[in-house]
């Protein structure tokens, strides 16, 4: 009997010990509170499009999750979110085959993640100026290219239904992505080397180099994995409008990185989790259309992100007092 | 004789800008042979010994490894050829558990994923073998005492059939009991064939385990004795001396 009591105890203070159990609370109670406020919130339909909007997102904040994590920031992905898509969407209109021009979008998206870890890691710029910059200039060349006016897809491509059209119901495949891709870096972060050499880089950069990790190719690459992750983003809401506003993307970063840090991941690097995230970037989704939905103006919604992640990041601060196994 | 010695650095020099870290040392090992490291702040100590193992490359100066000579360009080489050292301020990371710690770097791997179970069991094994004990593998880091970081980075070392273990003040934090722990490891080591260079300010702790000792002042070689030669109030007298302090004599 008194053995069998431990047992469980023991189980119960397991599962309060996973890393996502902050993010899992947090999501549980935002989705309480608008099912209370709002009698539609729940119906198929409004969770099936909060989770595409959170998708969208979603796909962003696991590359900055996984950067995050190694130690880095990255504030360009907004901008690489605009300018992957544009390469698509001129290499269509301007008749190239739209599969070369997915393809060299990507390979943009691949190099702005290489510019951004070669500088920073060559030069010892903070990342958080290196990207700032990058941002900047990235955003710079989508105005100059564009002339401040919205890129309208002149042709019917049916291949982009793959990234943003529906597929089941209201659900469109931007969720499928965003699942699969969860589900994808979950396991490298996880289970793999890179995945450990991720975490230890962030945790105590001196050491792994000590023990022989690679630091920099290790950042380097997750330079390049957030990068991709925002610009395969930014295709999948382009496929869902079929147009590239000039602001695309502007304010991504500091959701994407919101998003992170109500999952659990810490600013310092060194700790967090992908499926945090995912609860994460729905949070934000759930908040976004929660507020629309119990009328509230718009407005609030920035108001209330900001409070959500100042209540996370003191939740991280507490976590990592006593870190959880 | 040279037959004997596990590391043979010679004419060691190293400069970092104006600073004259090390002025050509020369600095031996014999194998099972424990080398106490001696010497003021800033002697050059650490310095020495990462050069030995790649993560400095000394300005002048040879170095042989078990009569070959070598230059390693990064610790991963180092520690490829059974060099395993335990910095200063210990090559763990506090946010992971104690298994990824021990394995990390050199994770065992089936395909891609990481054999979780496996490395998890290896850790309690070798952890219980050099007589900490621990509630789980899975402990962070961070919750664990100084002198228990210490036995993990010394049963890692075992584990991976290190030849020399280098010790960069491992008792500098630890309480009077968890130093004596440490000090046993490290004659555990030995008794497995190691040889160890172990470096401190504690004159006593060094005298207690090592076999010889060799003490640093400013870049240079200011004594090398065999533990039998020499007291520890005459090694005090010397790095005082050294140090341009003179001691009252009592
Ligand atoms: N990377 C570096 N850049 C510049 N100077 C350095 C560097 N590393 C060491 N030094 C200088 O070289 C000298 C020797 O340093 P070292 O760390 O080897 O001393 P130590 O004997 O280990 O001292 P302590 O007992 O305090 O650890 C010191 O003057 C130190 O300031
Ligand atoms: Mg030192």
């Amino acid at each position: 009997m008194e053995l069998k009591s431990i047992g469980f105890l023991k189980e119960v203070v397991k599962i309060f010990r996973i890393k996502e159990m902050g993010a899992i609370i947090g999501f549980i109670g935002i989705f309480i509170l608008f099912s209370i406020l709002s009698s539609e919130f729940i119906s198929w339909e409004n969770l099936l499009s909060t989770f595409t909007m959170a998708a969208e997102l979603g796909l962003v904040a696991i590359g900055i999750t996984m950067l995050m994590i190694s130690g880095e920031f990255d504030l360009s992905v907004g901008s690489t979110f605009a300018v992957v898509p544009m390469v698509l969407a001129l290499s269509i209109n301007n008749g190239i085959n739209p599969l070369l021009g997915f393809i060299l979008g990507i390979t943009l998206g691949a190099f702005i993640g290489y510019l951004n870890g070669i500088i920073t890691l060559k030069t010892g710029i903070p990342s958080f100026i290196t990207t700032l910059g990058s941002m900047m200039f990235f955003r710079g060349i989508l105005l100059a290219i564009t002339g401040g006016f919205p890129i309208t897809l002149l042709e019917h491509i049916p291949f982009l239904k793959y990234f943003g059209g529906t597929c089941i119901g209201d659900l469109r495949y931007s969720g499928i992505w965003f699942i699969l891709f969860s589900i994808i870096f979950a396991f490298i972060l996880e289970r793999t080397q890179f995945g450990n050499w991720t975490f230890a880089t962030g945790g105590n950069l001196v050491a792994s180099k000590a023990l022989g990790i690679n630091t920099d190719r290790v950042k380097l690459i997750n330079f390049i994995i957030c990068s991709l992750m925002a610009g395969f983003a930014g295709i999948t809401t382009f496929s869902r409008f079929k147009i590239i506003d000039p602001t695309l993307g502007q304010g991504m970063e500091l959701e994407a990185i919101a998003s992170a840090v109500i999952g659990g991941t810490f600013l310092s690097g060194g700790y967090g989790s992908i499926i945090g995230t995912f609860l994460g970037a729905f949070m934000i989704g759930m908040i976004r259309s929660g507020l629309v939905l119990a009328g509230a103006p718009a407005y609030w919604y920035r108001a209330f992100i900001g409070v959500i992640l100042v209540i996370a990041a003191i939740i991280n601060i507490k976590i990592r007092k006593k870190i959880a196994g | 004789m040279i037959n004997n010695l596990l590391v043979e650095m010679k004419n060691i020099k190293k400069n970092f800008g104006r600073v004259q870290a090390l002025r050509g040392v020369d600095f031996n090992v014999g194998k099972k042979e424990i080398v106490g490291l001696l010497g003021d702040n800033g002697a050059g100590k650490s310095t020495l010994i990462k050069i030995l193992v790649g993560y400095e490359k000394a300005d002048e100066g040879e170095i042989y490894f078990e009569g070959k000579k070598v230059s390693f360009n990064s610790p991963k080489e180092a520690r490829e050829m059974g060099i395993e050292t335990v910095y200063q301020d210990l090559a763990l990371v506090n946010l992971l558990p104690i298994w990824r710690n021990f394995f990390l770097g050199r994770e065992i791997v089936k395909g891609i994923t990481l054999s979780i179970e496996e490395m998890k069991r290896i850790t309690s094994e070798y952890l219980k073998e050099i007589g900490i004990w621990v509630r789980s593998p899975d402990e962070t880091v961070f919750f664990l005492s100084g002198g228990e970081r210490q036995a993990i980075a010394i049963a890692r070392a075992m584990y991976f059939g290190a030849k020399l273990l280098i010790l960069d003040e491992p008792t500098a934090a630890l309480s009077v009991g968890e130093t004596r722990k440490v000090l046993e490891h490290i004659n555990n080591v030995r008794e497995k064939g190691l040889s160890v260079i172990f470096i401190s300010h504690n004159i006593y702790h060094v005298y207690e385990v090592a076999d010889r000792l060799v003490i640093l002042e400013k870049g240079i070689k200011v004594g090398d004795f065999k533990k039998e030669d020499v007291t520890p109030q005459e090694i005090m007298n010397i790095i005082a001396k050294a140090a341009g302090v003179i001691l009252k004599e009592v």
